[in-house]
């Protein structure tokens, strides 16, 4: 059901267009019905200088895909990014969340190549993030800055997925419990000290990877289980 | 553009591990970049390990377990841990089989990058080569250092002693030792050690009895002298020499097991020779115990005792040396409160000895032990002789325990008078344990038979324990009972996997290093020596003796030692820490303490108690 109206969802957004991100929309179309097993997925995280997509910027954006090679879900580091983005201004209040200083985006991409870099690394990946609808409104926003079109992103949100997990088996949702530190203990994954956009998206993906597989026999699922739009 | 691509996380935790913390920056930055993560889920229990794509598998965090194809435990891995190797490095079909104990996330390397980092780094080749082997070889890194207390006597000693025949003269016996100016010679009958003929005994027995030179030398030589093995300790012969009032020692090849063949001098050692190798603590302290000459000072004297064990486990000395220093000052000790009692009470009405048991029987004393002791009389006593002999063994345990070698808590002591009987009825209390070997009576005796003569005629304890030995060899129903005994506690091989869920470390207890550790060993060595009539005690030698007459295999009985060492020679440093630190001293070691490196090595230690245990269930209790 999700799979249809995932389609339908797309074919209305790609009707008539035909520039770059139509084909990227394109690209979702022969993914989105594969097993989760087998559809290329790309854990994204994004550091931003605000929580506004419209008003604040991206600073960086780590990229880490989740793809079958040895084993289903498998994370192979070789292709695992980041990128830093020149932003208007400083970086600001959020450099001591994110430990980056102006000198870092020294040798940052400009916004447009960012945006171009990033179209083409995830193009026929679903997307995945914790708290995912935060990093897809900015990524609409900055794209619409770039190509002066905004698009529907199909994503995967960590968050939600464990939220869902968490009201099903009655718990209390306790403050701080769906923070991505937190989901990861659930599953016995080791605590991570650093807090760039890479290490997040590793994290992120680790903890996608511990989601499926404790849902039950994963070659049964498809990837729209997963997906919003 | 910059690609920014470190992932901190995964190199800080692979740099952390051995072998990885031995390769160069760039090549660790190499080896985390073609990581590849996975995660296995208990629900599906088993790791599908591909043979076509073999990788090494190193465990991020959860917990595995390795088993062969008969479903028999090799190993729990944890956070830190490795496997599929093997077949990385051998390229061979993968036979066992890795059960997902708990959810675990996995980092894959693959073989191009494995065979990389060997060739970066021998230390990362030989890592997994030797974990490959499975052979324990800590000693290459954790090699004790030799102390001058605990040389060796071949250290010290002149080789190709001079020797005569005993029907020479004691003319060409002194032209001999002129010439190669020494002031000793070995007297030989037959290829046969009989005598030593010393400067002193030529002016003795020769010039002041009024002989001339013709005098044959063996109607001047001192009989059967008093000898040593070559890997004796320095301090052992030094021991010997004031003992007896003696300055030259021939010194013996390794006695070889069969006692028909005696082994050839090989050396000779004298007083000056030692001298040389300069005076050292344990000796100093040795000497002042034979000075003392009341027992309060005895008492005052042993306070150093502990200071000295922490100085022999500070020099890093190996476990076994440490262990025999410390059983010569407790014999030492003994010996000088016999002697002091003796002379309060008069000579004994009967020839006796003064029996250990236990770590001190072994040789393999250490911090806080308590006392097991017994008395072996020559012949049944009469009233007066009881009398005495009560009264001589209270003193010297009291004498014992304000030394700090406490009473033992299962009265096991001579001043017990259930543990002072004469050899006719040691004999018989050694058949009733032989004859029914109850396990739970067994398992109170075991002590008993790692016993060794402290003081008295060494062939009245001779007639005790080969009475016995001829009585355990073959004895298969005893020596299964003896068997099953030694196989109620295994070695602690879960640990490694709770230490791994208690990452926190709270509330660990630690893992006993004497009761799942050396203490399993010495059992193994004890049953296997008991049933080949071996009279070694000490728990490295019995391993040797039983490895020399082909009764455990070369590589099993080195293996055993080398564990053997490595959990006492850890037992050793740990309780060495807790000193320092003004700790409790105890056998159990935290996990906080453990190295990743340590780690690994404790539990290839432990692996091979546990196959030698497995050996010892085969051997002694198929058909029971």
């Amino acid at each position: 059901m999700n799979e249809l109206w995932l389609k339908a969802r797309l074919y209305y957004e790609i009707f008539g267009q035909s520039d770059l991100l139509s084909e990227y929309q394109q690209a979702y179309l022969s993914v989105i019905n594969k097993p989760i097993t087998s559809a290329p997925l790309m854990a994204i995280d994004l550091e931003m200088t605000g929580l506004d997509p419209q008003q604040d910027q991206i600073i960086s954006i780590g990229i880490v895909p989740i793809e079958p090679s040895l084993m289903p879900l498998s994370i192979p580091l070789a292709k695992a990014q980041q990128i830093m983005i020149n932003i208007d201004g400083s970086v600001g209040q959020s450099a001591a969340v994110h430990g980056i200083v102006d000198h870092h985006l020294s040798s940052a991409l400009t916004l447009s190549q960012a945006m171009e870099w990033f179209v083409e690394k995830t193009k026929g990946h679903i997307l995945v993030a914790h708290h995912a609808p935060m990093d897809i409104g900015f990524l609409q926003s900055h794209l619409y800055k770039t190509n002066g079109r905004a698009i529907k992103l199909p994503f995967i949100d960590t968050l939600a997925l464990e939220k869902q997990r968490l009201l099903r088996q009655h718990d209390v949702l306790k403050e701080g419990s769906l923070r991505l530190d937190a989901c990861r203990q659930r599953y016995g994954l080791p605590t991570y000290s650093g807090h760039d956009a890479l290490t997040d998206a590793l994290a992120c993906a680790e903890l996608f990877v511990a989601q499926v597989n404790s849902i039950g026999d994963i070659n049964t699922l498809s990837a729209a289980e997963f997906i919003s739009i | 553009m910059k690609d920014d691509s470190e992932l901190q996380p995964i190199q800080q935790f692979i740099s952390a591990l051995v072998p990885f913390d031995s390769l160069s920056d760039s090549s660790l930055v190499r080896c985390c970049q073609q990581l590849t993560i996975g995660y296995y889920s208990k629900t599906s229990k088993v790791v599908p390990l591909d043979e076509s794509h073999p990788q090494l598998y190193i465990v991020r965090s959860g917990a595995f377990e390795v088993r062969d194809e008969q479903g028999e435990l090799l190993d729990r891995l944890g956070e830190g841990d490795y496997f599929g190797f093997p077949s990385l490095l051998s390229g061979e079909k993968v036979s066992n089989q890795v059960q997902i104990l708990e959810d675990s996330l996995v980092y894959h390397l693959d073989p191009d990058t494995f065979n990389y980092l060997r060739n970066e780094s021998r230390v990362f080749d030989r890592f997994f080569n030797r974990a490959f082997a499975k052979r324990m070889r800590h000693q290459a890194r954790f090699k004790a250092k030799d102390l001058t207390t605990t040389n060796r006597v071949n250290s010290l000693m002149s080789v190709d002693p001079l020797t005569i025949d005993c029907h020479a003269s004691v003319s060409d016996a002194a032209k001999k030792m002129r010439l190669a100016r020494v002031s000793s010679v070995l007297v030989i009958d037959n290829h046969k050690l009989i005598g030593i003929l010393t400067d002193r005994d030529l002016r003795n027995r020769v010039l002041a009895e009024g002989f001339d030179g013709n005098l044959a030398v063996h109607q001047a030589m001192t009989t059967n002298p008093k000898r040593l093995s070559a890997n004796a300790l320095v301090f052992e012969a030094m021991l010997l020499m004031s003992e007896h009032g003696i300055h030259h020692l021939p010194i013996m090849a390794e006695t070889p097991i069969d006692d028909n063949t005696e082994a050839p001098a090989v050396g000779m050692l004298t007083s000056t020779d030692i001298l040389r190798g300069q005076s050292s603590q344990p000796l100093l302290l040795i000497g002042e115990i034979e000075r003392q000459q009341d027992i309060d000072s005895l008492i005052n004297v042993s306070k150093q005792i502990p200071v000295l064990l922490q100085n022999l486990i500070s020099a890093d000395a190996r476990a076994e040396e440490v262990g025999r220093v410390l059983t010569s000052v407790t014999d030492a000790l003994t010996r000088r409160l016999i002697i002091l009692n003796q002379q309060i009470l008069g000579a004994a009405p009967m020839a006796f000895c003064w029996l250990a048991f236990g770590s001190q029987g072994r040789q393999d004393q250490a911090a806080c032990s308590d006392q097991d002791n017994g008395l072996l009389l020559a012949h049944e006593p009469d009233e007066h002789a009881k009398g005495y002999f009560n009264a001589l063994s209270h003193a010297v345990c009291e004498g014992l325990d304000k030394c700090g070698y406490i009473y033992c808590p299962g009265d096991i002591m001579a001043q017990n008078p259930k543990w002072r009987l004469s050899l006719d009825k040691w004999q018989r209390h050694f058949e009733s344990w032989l004859n029914a070997p109850e396990p739970k009576a067994l398992m109170h005796a075991s002590i008993f038979f790692d016993m060794r003569a402290v003081y008295g005629p060494q062939n009245l304890f001779e007639q005790l324990q080969n009475h016995v030995l001829e009585r355990t060899k073959d004895n298969d129903i005893f020596l299964a009972g003896m068997a099953g005994n030694s196989l109620v506690e295994s070695p602690p091989l879960g640990f490694f996997r709770k230490f791994v869920l208690e990452r926190d470390g709270s509330e660990v207890k630690g893992m006993d290093l004497k009761h799942k550790g050396v203490a399993l060993i010495n059992d193994i060595a004890r049953v296997y020596a008991l049933s080949a009539g071996i009279t070694e005690v000490n728990t490295p030698k019995r391993i040797r003796a039983l490895m020399d007459a082909n009764i455990i295999n070369r590589k099993d009985a080195l293996n055993l030692a080398d564990a053997h060492e490595f959990i006492a020679h850890m037992r050793l440093a740990n309780q060495g820490e807790q000193y320092t630190s003004q700790q409790d001293v105890t056998n159990y070691l935290k996990p906080q303490q453990m190295s990743s490196l340590i780690r690994h090595q404790l539990r290839d230690a432990f692996k091979v108690v546990h196959d030698a245990q497995s050996g010892l269930r085969m051997k002694f209790m198929r058909s029971y």
